[in-house]
């Protein structure tokens, strides 16, 4: 029987309950204050990172397929050298163009050579916008020698080159009209003058004789590089390369200074007539070879009709030893990018994220920290595969032919080797960053991963099928442009070169391509902190 | 009320996921030193108040303060509320211990602290193992030691006790007591009242985003089992016509049964004897928990018989 006791059980927990609301002090924790700044932050998410094993081996496995691929792709390119190659002359002499057609006479000690160049015309068939026609001051006529020359070009107008590599510009020159100019040797400098009537002269500019013995040849040289034409569209590449020749019209020339004779050598082809010598410097290049050399010098009263072909100027190496030798990194790159968007998109699948929020309620910072040791973690292991992938694929390479002289040997103590080492390590880092950026966006993880490996293997991988001009673009500035960095092959303005961005010839500078990947893994970077502050997690 | 660090203030709490009105115009309050059951059918809005008071999610309108503060601008968070959300929010790759580790390591705790709540929820050994290969009773227990990591004064547990055994249940429930007894507040979300008879001290009971009672577990009680005594008699014409008299409410249920509302059991006994008609037995009707909440929810409980599925997130 339980008369009347409908509530009795009941009233042990509610007196328990009033006093419990009053009575009972509120908690007081006995731990020692925390502290949750943001090197805390990046100590909880280090030890989230380390300590799933997947996401450990999805990285050494971006190592180990980066470092695979570039000793497959390194060791799948064979180059047949031919054994004579070397025979032409020095090591120096082989990385640089250096023929010509030359008309000179000794200078010794300071002196001047002026000329007016009223006239260049391209041969039939030569298409060579750097076709030249100007004033050379040479230690002689061996190919490779030092020089400086003052020239005007077909399409680039007045230029100061010298040391094989070193290029000035000067100023315009209209159409066809004549353009005088002066090449002066003043001590151990010599300086370039331009002027488009012989009277007022403007310095193009000066730079240092090194090199020049104190008797060299100077006078007048003509040069039209190769015609060089790439043809591509979809699926099919043509590169083709024709002979040249370019003929320049020289008057008013002058010798003054040290010659072999006097003070003056006869202006306008007076006395000394015979003193010129007319000769072709260098080896015929190209297919121009087979016919022989190519032309030659009329003279009639003042003025001077040179014919040549040839180019005085760097060559650039026939490969990129080192893009090569790192393109495992084209493919290595996915796992880079599974685990940056992983890194993010796994706590969203299970509702982990939660759990991070409340732990760090500044949700910005929490990216932030993220991406610090996501960037820290890929760079390491970026770095490592880059290493191994370089010196592995050095050797590969060197044993499937790639020698010098025209593959002149790198080593990581290389500038711009190291550069491109260092640089696929920040690249991985970056295309880990931009992955985890469109992590937090998508909040899924094969999206994600999709998005982030398209846009870098669509240009690697179907650069070949598209225009030129469309894979150029794409590489300056879409993320793939960070594979810029890799690229070691100097560009040289004053050269035609064929130059294919899928073989390491990129559109613009190493860092300025990095540079590219970084401002679009910032600004998904941006969105996504926009959006995590905003949206519910 | 003073605003007390271990409080968890709601005011006017409002927010709408398209065009369901989850969360509408709640407030309450959870005051320390006891349990306070947070009850309602599944999708009346209670994981939703949950993350806003979390600062999980953002509300439409009013506010949620714990002590006195939003979440959100709370320093060192993790010493001031401690949350277990989803037992499943866990990567299944990392190791019991490892989950710990990066949330003591978020707000500077030593790694000791992190092996002390293992030992308190009884995972020291399982905590070198993956989570991936716990039970849900184990991921529970994991999920009460990461919301105690930073020893706060505030608790949230959400449906803590789903996939526990019965042996796990007693252990939570001690637990919750515990925690409550030490003059935390604790708020546990449950959608079976059951689940909270011996547990809460108090209970909010929502349905449809809205308050449906706040009042200490014993007056839910006592207003559900309000005036209905079972009466068994041999004399029962006698006992009905006596009753009636008296205002209250009598209906036949058997032979020698009735049911008598609108008087308390001591007061129908006093009448029988007073008219001198025998009973044989005389039963205030105890409601159980549950048959109070149904009592309380009917008409609210829009979503209760739909999936388990929880808000929508």
């Amino acid at each position: 029987m339980s008369a009347g006791t409908g509530t009795g059980t009941g009233t042990d927990t509610g007196t328990g309950t009033g006093t419990g609301a009053g009575g009972a002090a509120p908690y007081r924790s006995k731990l020692p204050p925390a502290r949750d700044g943001f090197w805390q932050l990046l100590r909880a998410e280090f030890t989230k990172l380390r300590s799933v094993d997947r996401w450990l081996l999805t990285l050494l496995a971006g190592v180990v397929v980066t470092v695979l691929v570039s000793l497959v792709s390194a060791g799948g390119s064979e180059m047949a050298t031919s054994d004579d190659g070397g025979g032409s002359g020095t090591e120096a002499a082989d990385r640089v163009a250096d023929s010509f057609r030359f008309v000179h006479r000794p200078l010794a000690g300071d002196g001047s050579v002026t000329a007016r160049v009223t006239d260049l015309t391209l041969g039939r068939g030569t298409d060579a916008p750097w076709a030249k026609a100007g004033l050379i001051v040479k230690a002689g006529t061996e190919p490779g020698s030092p020089y400086v020359a003052l020239m005007r070009t077909h399409e680039h107008g007045v230029r100061l080159q010298y040391g094989f590599e070193h290029d000035v510009a000067g100023g315009a020159v209209a159409g066809d009209a004549p353009v005088w100019l002066r090449l002066t040797r003043e001590g151990d400098r010599l300086t370039g003058y331009e002027s488009a009537d012989g009277e007022r002269w403007r310095e193009v500019g000066s730079v240092s004789a090194a090199g020049l013995p104190r008797t060299a040849r100077a006078g007048l040289f003509v040069a039209a590089p190769e015609t060089v034409r790439v043809e591509r569209s979809f699926g099919s590449l043509s590169i083709g390369a024709g002979p040249s020749e370019a003929t320049g019209v020289f008057d008013n020339v002058r010798l003054e200074g040290g010659g072999s004779g006097g003070s003056s050598s006869g202006a306008g082809g007076g006395s000394g007539a015979g003193a010129w010598q007319d000769e072709a410097v260098g080896p015929p290049s190209g297919p121009a070879a087979a016919n022989g050399p190519v032309g030659g010098t009329e003279r009639a009263g003042g003025t001077f009709t040179v014919t040549g072909s040839g180019d005085i100027g760097p060559r650039p190496p026939a490969g990129d030893l080192t893009w090569m030798s790192l393109a495992g990194a084209q493919v290595g790159l996915i796992a880079f990018a599974a685990l940056g968007v992983l890194f993010i998109t796994a706590e969203y699948k299970r509702g982990m994220i939660r759990t991070t929020f409340t732990a760090g309620p500044r949700r910005g910072r929490v990216l932030v920290a993220k991406g610090v040791v996501l960037a820290a973690a890929a760079f390491a292991a970026g770095l490592a595969a880059a290493v191994v992938s370089f010196l592995v694929g050095q050797r590969a390479l060197r044993a499937g032919g790639h020698r010098p002289p025209q593959f002149p040997e790198v080593s990581l103590a290389d500038g711009p080797a190291l550069r491109a080492v260092v640089g696929t390590g920040l690249l991985l880092a970056l295309v880990a960053l931009f992955a985890l950026g469109l992590g937090a966006l998508l909040r899924h993880t094969a999206a994600a991963v999709t998005l982030v490996v398209v846009p870098f293997v669509l240009p690697l991988v179907l650069g070949g099928g598209l225009p030129l001009g469309a894979v150029e673009w794409l590489f300056r500035v879409t993320p793939v442009a960070g594979f810029g960095v890799q690229s070691t092959t100097p560009h040289y303005e004053q050269v035609e070169t064929v130059c294919l961005p899928e073989d390491g010839c990129m559109p613009q500078g190493p860092w300025t391509g990095l540079g590219v990947l970084a401002v679009w893994a910032a600004v998904v970077l941006a969105l996504a902190a926009w959006r995590l502050r905003r949206r519910d997690a | 009320m003073a605003a007390s660090e271990a409080t968890i203030e709601v005011r006017e709490l409002r927010k709408r996921f398209g065009p369901v009105a989850a969360v509408d115009g709640l407030s309450f309050t959870v005051v320390p030193g006891q349990v306070t059951g947070f009850v309602g059918p599944n999708g009346a809005g209670k994981s939703t108040t949950m993350r806003i008071v979390l600062g999980l999610d953002a509300p439409d309108a009013g506010s949620a303060l714990v002590g006195g503060r939003p979440y959100a601008a709370l320093r060192r968070p993790l010493q001031h509320v401690g949350a277990a959300l989803d037992a499943a929010a866990v990567h299944p790759s990392r190791r019991g211990r490892d989950h710990l580790l990066w949330l003591a390591h978020s707000h500077g705790l030593p790694p000791r602290r992190v092996d002390e709540l293992l030992e308190q929820v009884g995972l020291a050994a399982a905590g070198r193992r993956r989570v991936g290969g716990y039970s849900l009773g184990m991921r529970q227990r994991l999920g009460i030691a990461a919301a105690l990591l930073g020893d706060p004064p505030v608790l949230l547990f959400d449906e803590p006790v789903n996939g526990l055994d019965p042996e796990g249940i007693r252990w939570i429930r001690g637990f919750l007591r515990r925690l409550a007894a030490e003059g935390r507040a604790v708020l546990v979300s449950s959608h079976l009242m059951s689940e909270l008879q011996d547990t809460a001290d108090h209970l909010v009971v929502i349905g449809r985003g809205r308050l449906v009672a706040d009042m200490p577990v014993a007056e839910v009680l006592a207003a559900a089992s309000d005036s209905r005594v079972a009466l068994r008699t041999g004399a029962r014409e006698r006992a009905m016509t006596v009753l009636a008299a008296a205002g209250a409410t009598v209906a036949a249920t058997g032979r020698e049964s009735l049911t008598v509302s609108g008087l308390a059991a001591e007061r129908v006994a006093e009448l029988l004897g007073a008219e001198a008609v025998p009973f044989s037995e005389l039963a205030a009707h105890r409601a159980s928990l549950e048959e109070a909440y149904m009592e309380l929810t009917r008409g609210e409980a829009e979503f209760a018989a739909g999936p388990e599925g929880e808000d929508p997130r």
